[in-house]
C-alpha cells in the first residue's frame, strides 16, 4: 500500500558553503515560504473577518482605533494609537523618543481599562511598560508626503496620482516590531502552539498586516473618501529596519538552520519535479514577466544600489527565456533552469530560485511548518578534541585561513550604544569601545580555538576547563553537525563586511521586497504590498508574490 | 514587578557578560536564571554566583555538565549529581537541551537523544534590587554615546521626514 505521507522526491540541496554567503543572503527574494505569505494562507483558509471595535480618531486623525479578528480559535485586537507628531521628531533611529502612530497586538478583546493602559504606555515604546496580554509592541511614522498627498486627493473628491502610490508604496513605516517579551509583553512561548501563531515571527506579521489596515483606515478617515481598492492593495506598510535585525540571525543558529533548510529543501523538491503540467509552465512564463514588470518598478535613490537593480533587469531579461513554456517541456525543466542561472549573478539566481517554487504550493507549502525551533539548540557532544578538530575543518574551513589580526579582517565591530541601547557598528582602530564587542565574530572565536586544540585528544570539557574563553567557539562547531545551515560564511567583523545582506536575508523570510537601501547598514523596505485586502480574504489570495502595480 | 521569562534571561546574560563571564557561558547562565526564578528558587545563589565571576558556578558547572555527557554510553548518561549550590544545580540540569532525570539516591540521568521538554512559560516576579543589580552589570557592555557614534555608528540619518 502506498505511504499517504510519502515525502516528495527532491534533487541534492545547495551546499552550505554556496548558500549561506553574505553575498548570496543579501540577494534573496521572498518567497512562498516566508512568514507574511504563510499567514496569509492562514488567514485565508479561515476567511478571517476584521472587525473595527472602536474609532475614536479625530478629523485630523488623531486618537485611537481598535481592530479585532478571530485566529485558529482565538481572539485578537490591535489597538491602535495615533498622535501628532512634530516633524522634528521623526526619526526611524531606536534612539526616537515619539512616533506618529503606536500599536499593541492584544490577547483578546481589551475592555475599557485595557485600552486606556495601552493609550498611556503604548506611546512611549521602551520606555512603557506592558504585560502579558501584549502580545505584540510596535511603532510606525508617516510617509508625510504620501499622507498629505492621498489625503488631499480624497478631500477633493480624487483618487491619488498613481505614480506617488507607486513609488512610495506606503502610508506609514514601523520602526520596530517588538515581540517574545520585550518590555514585559508576553513570552513567544507563551502563543507559539496557537493555530495561525505557530510559525517564526507569526504574530508580528499578524501585527504588520492589521497596521497596515489600520493605515488604510485613517487615510480614508482624513480624507474623507474611499480609496480604489487596486490603489489600497498597493499601499503595504513600510519598515525601516537598521542594525538591530543583524545580530539575530546570529544569535539564533538554529532557526536560522531551519528558515534556510525549509527554503532549499523546497527548491530542491521543485528541481526534481519530472514533467510540469501545462499550467504550471503556463504559470512560470507568466511569473517571469511578472517578475520583470516588478523589478521595473524597483526603484531607489540610491545610486549604487539602483545600478545592481538595472543590471538585475538586464540580466533578467535573458535568463527569463529559460521559462518560455516549450522550453520547459523537458524531463526535470526546473532542475535544468537552475542549472543554467548558475553562471548568471547571485541575484539573478535567487529570483529564478524563489520564482520556481511560486507555483508548486502542493509540493513545499508544508516546509513552512518546520521552520520554528521547538527544542532549541540540540546537538549531542563531541566525543573529544580531534573530533572538534575535524569537525571545525569540515564545517568552518571558511573560518581558518584569514588573519585576524589583519585591519582588513577584523577594522569593524559591533556593540551597543549606551543610547537607548542602539546597536550600532564602529570602525576598530578608530573609535572606542572595541573592549565592548558583541561576540558575532564567530569566525575569528572558530580560528582562535581550533589553533588552541591540543595535539593529543582529550575531552572537550578538559580543553574548555583551560580555555573558558573557547566555550562559544566549541557551541558553534558542535552544532554545525546537527545544523548544516546555521551558520553565516562569512566574517562578519571584516572592513568589506555588509551588514545589508544580512537584513535583507531576515526581511526575505518575513516576505519583504523593495528593499531601499540608504547605507550598507540601514534599509527601508515594504511589506504586505499587493497582500489581500480583510475583505479580499478568500480565493487567489495568496497569489501576491512581487506585486506589480497594476492600477 | 512582573517580566517576562525571555526579558530576564537576556538581562540576566547581558549581567553575567559586564560580570566578566564568556559569552556561552553567559547565555547558559541567563537560561538557568529565567528558569531558576520561575521555580520560586532564592535569587541569592544567582546573585552569589555573578559575585564569583570570573571563576565560580557559573564557569565550572556547564563543564561538568558536559564531561557527564561526554562519557555516555548509547546516548546515555548516569552520574552522581555535581556537587553545588543545590537550587543553581538543579536549575542548570533543568536547561540542559537533553532530557535529564534525578533519582532519589542523589543520581542524574541524561538522554542525549531526546530533546528536553521547554518550560511552561511564567511571569517572574524578579525584585527590584535584583534587577537594579543587574542592569548595573549590564551596563558594562555599553559603549559610551559620541558624536561620531550617533552619527554613523547606526548607518542612518537623525531626520526621516519624506
Amino acid at each position: 500500500m502506498k505511504d499517504i505521507f510519502e515525502t516528495p522526491a527532491q534533487m541534492p540541496l545547495r551546499s552550505p558553503g554556496t548558500v549561506m554567503r553574505l553575498s548570496r543572503m543579501g540577494s534573496m527574494f521572498p518567497t512562498r515560504l516566508s512568514f507574511l505569505r504563510s499567514l496569509m494562507r492562514r488567514l485565508a483558509a479561515e476567511r478571517t473577518q476584521v472587525r473595527r471595535d472602536i474609532w475614536e480618531i479625530c478629523e485630523q486623525g488623531f486618537g485611537h482605533a481598535v481592530f479585532s479578528l478571530t485566529l485558529g480559535g482565538h481572539d485578537y485586537a490591535l489597538v491602535a494609537v495615533s498622535t501628532d507628531l512634530p516633524p522634528e521628531l521623526r526619526t526611524d533611529r531606536v534612539i526616537a523618543t515619539a512616533w506618529d502612530g503606536a500599536f499593541v497586538l492584544f490577547d483578546g478583546i481589551p475592555d475599557a481599562a485595557d485600552i486606556a493602559r495601552i493609550k498611556a504606555n503604548a506611546p512611549l515604546q521602551e520606555a512603557g511598560r506592558f504585560g502579558p496580554r501584549d502580545l505584540i509592541l510596535s511603532r510606525a511614522n508617516k510617509s508625510v508626503r504620501l499622507f498629505a498627498h492621498v489625503t488631499d486627493a480624497l478631500r477633493a473628491g480624487q483618487q491619488p496620482d498613481v505614480q506617488m502610490i507607486r513609488d512610495v508604496g506606503y502610508l506609514m513605516r514601523t520602526t520596530a516590531v517588538y515581540g517574545n517579551g520585550k518590555f514585559g509583553i508576553a513570552d513567544r512561548a507563551a502563543y507559539h502552539e496557537r493555530p495561525g501563531l505557530e510559525g517564526p515571527f507569526a504574530a508580528e506579521m499578524l501585527t504588520v498586516w492589521l497596521i497596515r489596515h489600520f493605515t488604510h483606515a485613517l487615510v480614508e478617515h482624513v480624507g474623507r473618501g474611499t480609496l480604489a481598492p487596486a490603489l489600497k492593495r498597493h499601499l503595504g506598510i513600510g519598515n525601516s529596519t537598521g542594525l538591530g535585525m543583524a545580530p539575530f540571525l546570529v544569535n539564533h543558529p538554529v532557526l536560522l538552520n531551519n528558515w534556510m533548510l525549509a527554503r532549499e529543501t523546497a527548491l530542491a523538491r521543485v528541481r526534481a519535479v519530472e514533467a510540469p503540467t501545462p499550467e504550471h509552465r503556463a504559470r512560470l512564463c507568466a511569473l517571469g514577466a511578472r517578475a520583470a514588470k516588478h523589478l521595473a518598478q524597483w526603484s531607489v535613490p540610491d545610486p549604487a544600489h539602483l545600478g545592481r537593480i538595472e543590471t538585475l533587469r538586464a540580466d533578467w531579461e535573458i535568463a527569463v527565456r529559460a521559462l518560455d513554456p516549450e522550453k520547459l517541456a523537458v524531463p526535470r525543466p526546473l532542475d535544468r533552469v537552475m542549472s543554467d542561472v548558475e553562471q548568471m549573478s547571485e541575484d539573478v539566481q535567487e529570483l529564478m530560485a524563489a520564482l520556481v517554487m511560486e507555483p508548486f504550493g502542493d509540493l513545499i507549502d508544508g516546509l513552512a511548518e518546520c521552520m520554528a525551533d521547538p527544542y532549541g539548540a540540540f546537538a549531542p557532544p563531541l566525543r573529544d578534541t580531534d573530533a572538534l578538530r575535524a569537525q571545525t575543518e569540515r564545517a568552518f574551513e571558511w573560518a581558518l585561513t584569514p588573519d585576524y589580526a589583519e585591519a582588513a579582517a577584523c577594522g569593524q565591530f559591533w556593540y551597543v550604544s549606551e543610547a537607548k541601547m542602539e546597536p550600532r557598528l564602529g570602525m576598530r582602530f578608530t573609535e572606542e569601545g572595541a573592549e565592548r564587542e558583541t561576540p558575532l565574530d564567530i569566525a575569528r572565536r572558530v580560528q582562535a580555538a581550533y589553533r588552541d586544540l591540543p595535539a593529543q585528544a582529550v575531552p572537550v570539557s578538559a580543553f574548555l576547563a583551560r580555555h573558558p574563553e573557547h566555550a562559544l567557539a566549541v557551541e558553534r562547531v558542535t552544532l554545525s553537525a546537527c545544523y548544516p545551515y546555521a551558520e553565516i560564511r562569512d566574517n562578519l567583523i571584516a572592513q568589506t563586511c555588509l551588514p545589508i545582506d544580512m537584513l535583507r536575508c531576515k526581511l526575505s523570510f518575513f516576505g519583504a521586497a523593495k528593499f531601499d537601501p540608504k547605507s550598507d547598514r540601514w534599509t527601508r523596505i515594504t511589506l504586505c504590498q499587493g497582500a489581500p485586502l480583510a475583505d479580499e480574504l478568500g480565493e487567489g489570495a495568496d497569489d501576491w508574490w512581487l506585486p506589480v502595480f497594476a492600477a | 514587578m512582573s517580566r517576562s521569562a525571555n526579558e530576564v534571561m537576556v538581562l540576566a546574560t547581558k549581567a553575567a557578560r559586564g560580570a566578566g563571564a564568556p559569552p556561552a557561558q553567559a547565555s547558559q547562565f541567563g537560561a538557568v536564571a529565567a528558569r531558576h526564578l520561575i521555580e520560586g528558587r532564592e535569587t541569592a545563589e544567582l546573585q552569589a554566583a555573578l559575585d564569583a565571576l570570573p571563576r565560580g558556578p557559573i564557569l565550572s558547572l556547564p563543564l561538568i555538565f558536559t564531561s557527564i555527557a561526554e562519557q555516555a554510553t548509547r546516548g546515555s548518561a548516569m552520574r552522581p549529581v555535581p556537587k553545588g549550590p543545590a537550587a543553581l544545580v538543579l536549575s542548570y540540569i533543568e536547561t540542559l537541551p537533553w532530557q535529564t532525570g534525578t533519582t532519589h539516591d542523589g543520581m542524574l540521568h541524561i538522554d542525549l537523544y531526546k530533546p528536553a521538554a521547554r518550560c511552561s512559560v511564567m511571569r517572574i516576579d524578579l525584585p527590584d534590587e535584583v534587577y537594579e543589580a543587574w542592569r548595573v552589570l549590564a551596563a558594562r557592555l555599553l559603549v559610551p554615546e559620541s558624536d561620531a557614534s550617533r552619527t554613523s555608528g547606526a548607518g542612518a540619518g537623525l531626520s526621516d521626514n519624506d
